[in-house]
């Protein structure tokens, strides 16, 4: 056991190790993440990436530490500016990890103002006083670009667009001054155009401040755009890592191939994957993939793939991805 | 092949009319809208939020009343008329809803929810709407023993497949796809493409296919038109538009979609989407446009051929190619 008071020396903004959450649901165990391990180097863009099922908000409500009481005691360790922020009784990094949610719509209560709502946050996570934090404010609304940010901080979050309210949201993640970034697929409920605007701006923010960011999406051409590094997950385990740019060139494993090859920009005949991500209270044994798998082996049935290390520092969580490559062919 | 479906200068007014010490609000949403769509072709009708898309299929279909125009459908005119007689004569016209899951009833098992159109529709043999439902089922790939379960227990693809079944079940010839794959999974989205593509060989339909996703509307539609607050701007064959776009906000909108190989886009379009509630005078676009000039902001440009069956309204869409 290490001694959360001395923290370790990294050059991660956030390490994932071994990460493993289950759920207890009507006397079921729903197996959410397992042996999750991941890393976010400082000054840059993970993206993870996944369907649904896959166990990206779980990994979220990790790292942000409001996992739901029906969580047993996870496994493994989430290491934030070199503590162990996992455990139940861990010091909480609050105001050090922002957050973006998805839906700038829900995410604020209709009937405050926005500006309050925000000032609300401050004042639990802030130092400073209450005027001190509404000059503060009123930057970072000019940083996130609202139009006329001093009156932006007396409207009502109907009085914004979808696009302004993101950029609101944005600056309610950056007020306590975090050293990162978690963004859940903060441009799904947005219109293209604006979607352009919003990822230009965090790309933008992520350079000028040196932020670190998480990006959970589940759109490849978001990925490409924005992310620097990217996990892809499948069935709450991570199938394949790496540089972005790598991974979507040249995927690897077999689900991340296939996933790859649906996409509408890619694919030469819309295909889909045969069968359904499977329940995560009825996980596959051995390798989660392996009933959906068209290269699947016997081994796979029951043996735990480990995430091997990849040339390109890429890893990968199978070990019979050369027979993908003949499959293709084939 | 020959026309299905056509709207000649179409236009809708959304509001309320005046009442007690309230002015009658008027937005029109859709504002003089021609378009002709062939038989067996998939038309995508694309455009941000608010820019008419889904009200224009509201009019089509006969739920909201043109304010004025024409729509003919095989030949015959159907609009100018009650709400409800335009709705039984464009009886061929159905819509198949956004969010699925929330046009299905969560207390009736889907079976019952299939069942319940037929009747309307004045199939009365429950032995025969028994077998065209589950004949309908495996025609969108599910068991039959689906009709068994109640929305809450299918998956979004899944709810996708009931949602194109139940109006399939009334046979219709142009089918309304009001962004079909919006919320779906990757794998999911290219099965549920995959399906319309096979059900639109199987039973000759034609789609409007409204999206706002525009790698999936150049992968599915033959045709497309580009709305921008509530008028066509651009319109042509799919491979053309996306090819070689005329209007600079189809440009913006091509530029703005993330791409998989991460290219770097075009310059971004600045400002936020408009509103109804101010029309900009001459060119709607002008504000936003980066080859706005004088002529654009007092004078609404004419529809151009830009190419064989491609159409453009732009004053300077020559000089931006």
């Amino acid at each position: 056991m290490r001694s959360s008071s001395e923290p370790e020396v990294t050059d991660a903004a956030l390490t994932i190790e071994d990460l493993a959450v289950q759920l207890r649901s009507r006397g079921e165990v729903a197996d959410i993440l397992d042996g999750i391990t991941l890393t976010v180097p400082r000054g840059s863009v993970t993206g993870v990436v996944g369907e649904s099922g896959c166990g990206k908000s779980t990994l979220l409500r990790a790292i942000l530490g409001i996992l739901p009481g029906r969580a047993t005691t996870p496994r493994g360790r989430i290491l934030f500016e070199g503590r162990d922020i996992l455990p139940a009784r861990a010091a909480k990094p609050h105001g050090r990890i922002g957050f973006v949610p998805q839906d700038p719509y829900l995410s604020l209560n209709p009937v405050f103002r926005a500006g309050d709502q925000i000032l609300e946050i401050m004042r639990r996570h802030a130092p400073g006083t209450r005027a001190e934090h509404r000059v503060k404010l009123v930057e970072l609304f000019r940083a996130v670009q609202l139009p006329d940010p001093e009156a932006a901080l007396h409207k009502y979050p109907h009085q914004f667009s979808g696009g302004q309210r993101q950029r609101l949201l944005i600056a309610a993640a950056l007020c306590c001054d975090p050293a990162l970034i978690v963004a859940d697929e903060p441009t799904t409920a947005l219109d293209v155009t604006t979607q352009r605007e919003i990822l230009g701006l965090l790309r933008e923010l992520v350079r000028a401040r040196g932020l670190s960011m998480l990006f959970v999406t589940h759109d490849f051409g978001v990925l490409a755009s924005l992310c620097d590094e990217v996990s892809v997950l499948y069935a709450g385990r991570v199938a394949e890592s790496g540089p972005t740019r790598a991974v979507l060139d040249t995927p690897t494993h077999p689900y991340t191939r296939m996933l790859l090859s649906c996409h509408p920009d890619r694919a030469v005949e819309l295909l889909g994957i045969p069968g359904a991500v499977p329940p995560a209270t009825a996980q596959p044994a051995g390798c989660r993939f392996h009933p959906r798998c068209p290269v699947a082996q016997p081994d796979c049935r029951s043996e735990v793939p480990p995430l091997l290390p990849w040339p390109g520092g890429r890893a990968v969580a199978c070990p019979h991805t050369a027979r993908m490559e003949a499959h293709a062919l084939a | 092949m020959p026309e299905l479906l056509r709207a000649e200068a179409l236009t809708t007014d959304l509001g309320r009319r005046a009442g007690f010490l309230r002015p009658a609000v008027s937005l029109r949403a859709v504002d003089g809208v021609t378009l002709s769509i062939a038989e067996g072709e998939a038309f995508g009708v694309v455009g941000e939020s608010g820019c008419g898309k889904t009200t224009l299929a509201r009019t089509l279909l006969g739920l909201q009343r043109e304010a004025a125009g024409e729509i003919t459908l095989a030949g015959r005119r159907v609009s100018g008329l009650a709400p409800a007689e335009a709705r039984r004569l464009r009886a061929d016209i159905q819509y198949v809803h956004q969010d699925p899951g929330a046009a299905l009833d969560p207390w009736w098992r889907v079976g019952a929810t299939l069942d319940e159109g037929l009747r309307i529709h004045g199939v009365g043999d429950a032995a025969e709407r028994a077998a065209r439902i589950a004949e309908m089922l495996a025609a969108v790939g599910l068991d039959a023993d689906f009709g068994q379960r109640y929305p809450h227990e299918l998956s979004g693809g899944q709810q996708r497949r009931i949602g194109l079944a139940r109006i399939l079940l009334l046979r219709p010839k142009l089918v309304i796809l009001d962004e079909p794959t919006a919320g779906l999974d990757l794998s999911v989205q290219a099965s549920v493409l995959r399906l319309l593509a096979e059900l639109r060989a199987r039973f000759g339909l034609t789609y409007l296919f409204i999206s706002h996703d525009l790698t999936v509307v150049r992968r599915v539609c033959d045709r497309v038109a580009v709305m921008y607050l509530g008028q066509v701007v651009e319109e042509g064959p799919a491979e053309a538009l996306f090819a070689r776009p005329a209007h600079p906000y189809t440009r913006a909108l091509l530029a703005a979609a993330p791409h998989l190989d991460g290219r770097a886009a075009g310059p971004s379009l600045p400002g936020e989407p408009p509103s109804l509630r101010r029309i900009p005078a001459g060119c709607r676009f002008h504000p936003r446009c980066t080859r706005a000039s004088a002529l654009c902001a007092a004078q609404t440009p004419p529809t151009e051929a830009a190419g064989p069956a491609h159409h453009v309204a732009c004053h300077h869409w020559r000089e931006a190619a």
